[in-house]
């Protein structure tokens, strides 16, 4: 039981609440004008040197979401905890994300309560952190939730301690509410922009050849959608360009003019999309809770919007389906 | 018949022949420190490369393993014709030694990886596979191979190194019979593996209860072999004081060897992942077969199972690359460290045998989710119940084909 025995240890002399520590850590977030959200108090990431300092702090919860399986257990961030993004963040039978009452269990087991700061990071430039961090926001669990800059990639090269040992954690008595739909738009509010029936923007992070429609999808992925091509009206803004070479978001300066230049400066609300959401999220990350834009992850994206019925589609490629 | 018959335990160790030419004696001495050399850097050089570590590890791990069989001539075919034909038991013990060192040394990772077995996860890409009939065929057949072509697939690539003139045959056939699997699949899957439960066994009996049974299963197959143990000879160990030559010279015993493959197989999946001979050869088959335009548009729920993953590579350096490439060249030094590099030409009876023998050994194994290395033995450490199931029905297999070919005089 380390993490209680510290836990004892930082009450007994006193230390503060990483709150205090994690506010100091990174440049405050831009102000937002649009758009009745919270605004985030303090940074909503944490570089790799703060986490390591910080690994045995008072109300911590590290939690890594890895796509690929067997990297948490044959070495983790010390203390961190696993969840599986293909079992626990998704409801398995039907498309969704997971359940109220599955979230619950979830955030229980994690030991994860409303005050607690929560460090999600992972592998593959922390998709699927983000797409974590996106699920945690329906639930309520927005500003203290943040992710390692870097993520799993970083903490490697940096040759950081890992751990194989599974944290033993006390569960929390969380009690997840009803799913917030500030954090998600579904394909009524995308079709509605794309008939030009809602002034809002949408950001198609898919590669350049998805986007125009030159492939539907990426080599290697079942996941599939009928059509190619992209929502009308939408901007392309690939995911990795918001990215560094070591694997850090570019500073907030930079992440403005990079998306400004493709026209999406946070006047407007904005709907982030890609294959199935997962990548977006990652995009969805940066623009609400970096640069604090109003922005919705569409967790339907192309398989779902590609596969519709009687919706309108820009093919830029000219790419048409069926037989020659 | 001219066949690769099973290779037989020598009593004594062979002495090197004293007529070599001084050019190959040459190559002898000079070749095994130049290429484990080589071995040493490239892992060295791999594990600088950045994300590069698992693919060091994979080939330090395989080239571990490839010295590891090659010194105690651990292969599952030989030792079960061993036993089957002359009575010798010492090499089964071998096996169960590697699988009684490999069950305790998972249920340690294993326990520390998933403290409680009891839920709906299965353990990170432990090989756990489905079981139902199209299991025990892929067994039978893949036993059945290893009887035509005188070993299984790891045996093979070993072999391999020892210049054996029916492994490249073999391994071609493999790659065919890999091929062969694809195309039937579909059917197979549709018709019987969809519905074949996939059992873990610790998740019912839990660490200590599966360790305890299965261990009290080897004990009761040990319990037979070791009353037929032959007296005790001068042990080759034994064999003046040098260590190096008791390393380098004749054979380990096997059941070292065996300890030696439990060992391994618990630090690898501790750090890489279970070990496993096919994922390659059945990937690059896949891809391959892909090109050439010989694949169903789709293998229905191939990819979601465990076990050998025969997921279209992307990179040039696999993980599992590695392994066998370690594997066959640490075999290739330490066979020609100890003077059992003899590589024979090929006759059309090599080729044919191993030919056929092959396809059998690449269709069970893609049937089966792998061979007797990825299915049984890892499958068996980890708690699945296939590796049970494949294990049986493989030793069958062999042992039946072996049977009618000694009868027909088309097998020794």
């Amino acid at each position: 039981m380390p993490r209680l025995s510290t836990s004892l240890l930082a009450i007994l002399v006193g230390v503060s609440a990483p709150g205090a520590a994690l506010a100091a850590q990174e440049p405050p977030t831009p102000q937002q004008t649009a758009g009745a959200r919270t605004e985030a108090k303090a940074s909503p990431l944490v570089s790799t040197e703060w986490l390591e300092k910080n690994l045995d702090a008072k109300g911590l919860r590290i939690v890594e979401v890895s796509v690929e399986p067997g990297v948490f257990e044959r070495g983790h961030i010390p203390g961190a905890q696993n969840v599986v993004w293909h079992t626990d963040l998704v409801e398995t039978v039907s498309r969704d994300i997971a359940s109220r009452e599955k979230f619950t269990a979830l955030a229980r087991r994690l030991g994860i309560d409303k005050d607690t700061t929560v460090v999600l990071y992972g592998d593959n430039n922390n998709w699927f952190a983000a797409w974590g961090a996106w699920v945690l926001a329906q639930y309520g669990l927005v500003d203290n939730v943040k992710l390692l800059d870097g993520g799993r990639k970083k903490w490697e090269a940096e040759k950081r301690p890992l751990d194989t040992r599974s944290a033993e954690v006390a569960a929390s008595s969380f009690a997840a509410p009803a799913p917030s739909p500030a954090f998600r738009a579904r394909f009524a509010d995308v079709l509605a922009v794309a008939k030009r029936e809602r002034d809002e923007q949408i950001l198609d992070i898919r590669s350049p050849d998805e986007f125009s429609g030159k492939v539907i999808a990426p080599p290697g992925v079942q996941e599939l959608a009928i059509r190619a091509g992209h929502i009308p009206g939408s901007v392309n803004v690939p995911w990795a360009k918001a990215v560094n070479p070591d694997g850090t978001l570019k500073s907030p300066a930079e992440l403005k003019t990079l998306y400004a230049a493709a026209g999406i400066d946070g006047s407007k609300p904005i709907i982030t999309s890609c294959r199935i959401g997962e990548r977006s999220s990652h995009s969805w990350f940066v623009l609400s809770r970096v640069l604090g834009y109003p922005v919705r992850n569409y967790d339907g994206s192309w398989t779902e919007y590609g596969n519709a019925v009687g919706v309108p589609v820009v093919n830029l490629a000219g790419t048409v389906w069926g037989g020659k | 018949m001219s066949g690769p018959v099973a290779e037989r335990s020598p009593p004594l160790p062979r002495r090197p022949a004293l007529a070599l030419p001084t050019g190959r004696e040459l190559v002898r001495r000079v070749a095994p420190p130049g290429i484990a050399l080589g071995l040493v850097g490239a892992a060295l050089w791999l594990s600088g490369e950045p994300g590069g570590s698992r693919l060091a590890l994979s080939l330090t791990f395989g080239a571990l393993f490839g010295v590891v069989l090659q010194r105690s001539r651990f292969c599952f075919y030989c030792q079960w014709r061993d036993f089957l034909v002359a009575g010798d038991p010492r090499g089964l013990l071998g096996i169960l030694a590697a699988l009684a060192a490999g069950l305790a040394g998972y249920a340690v990772v294993l326990g520390a990886w998933m403290p409680d077995p009891g839920g709906t996860r299965l353990p990170p890409d432990a090989h756990i596979g489905p079981v139902g009939p199209v299991l025990l065929l892929a067994g039978a057949v893949f036993g059945a191979g290893m009887a035509i072509s005188g070993s299984c697939i790891s045996a093979h690539l070993y072999r391999l190194g020892e210049g054996s003139p029916t492994a490249p045959f073999a391994l071609v056939g493999t790659g065919l019979g890999f091929v062969l699997g694809f195309a039937t699949w579909n059917p197979l899957y549709l018709v019987s593996v969809a519905d074949a439960p996939v059992i873990w066994l610790p998740r019912h009996l839990g660490y200590a209860g599966y360790l305890g049974l299965a261990l009290a299963v080897l004990a009761f197959l040990a319990w037979p072999l070791m009353k037929r143990l032959p007296d005790p000879v001068a042990p080759n160990l034994c064999r003046g004081s040098d260590p190096l030559r008791a390393l380098f010279s004749g054979r380990w015993p096997v059941w070292l060897g065996g300890l030696a493959v439990g060992a391994i197989g618990t630090l690898a999946y501790l750090r890489v992942g279970p070990l496993g001979v096919t994922a390659e050869i059945g990937g690059r088959a896949r891809q391959a077969a892909g090109a050439a335009g010989l694949l169903p548009a789709r293998l229905e729920g191939l990819d979601t199972f465990r076990g050998c993953a025969t997921a279209i590579r992307e990179a040039l350096l696999t993980p599992n690359g590695l392994f066998v490439a370690g594997l066959v060249l640490a075999s290739f030094v330490a066979a020609l460290a100890s003077g059992q590099f003899q590589p024979a030409r090929p006759r059309s009876g090599h080729a044919i045998r191993g030919l056929l023998g092959g396809l059998f050994l690449g269709w069970g194994a893609m049937t089966g989710l792998g061979c007797s290395v990825g299915t049984l033995l890892s499958g068996i450490m980890a708690g699945a119940l296939s590796g049970w199931v494949f294990g049986v029905a493989m030793f069958a297999g062999a042992g039946g084909t072996l049977w009618l070919g000694r009868r027909t005089g088309l097998l020794t």
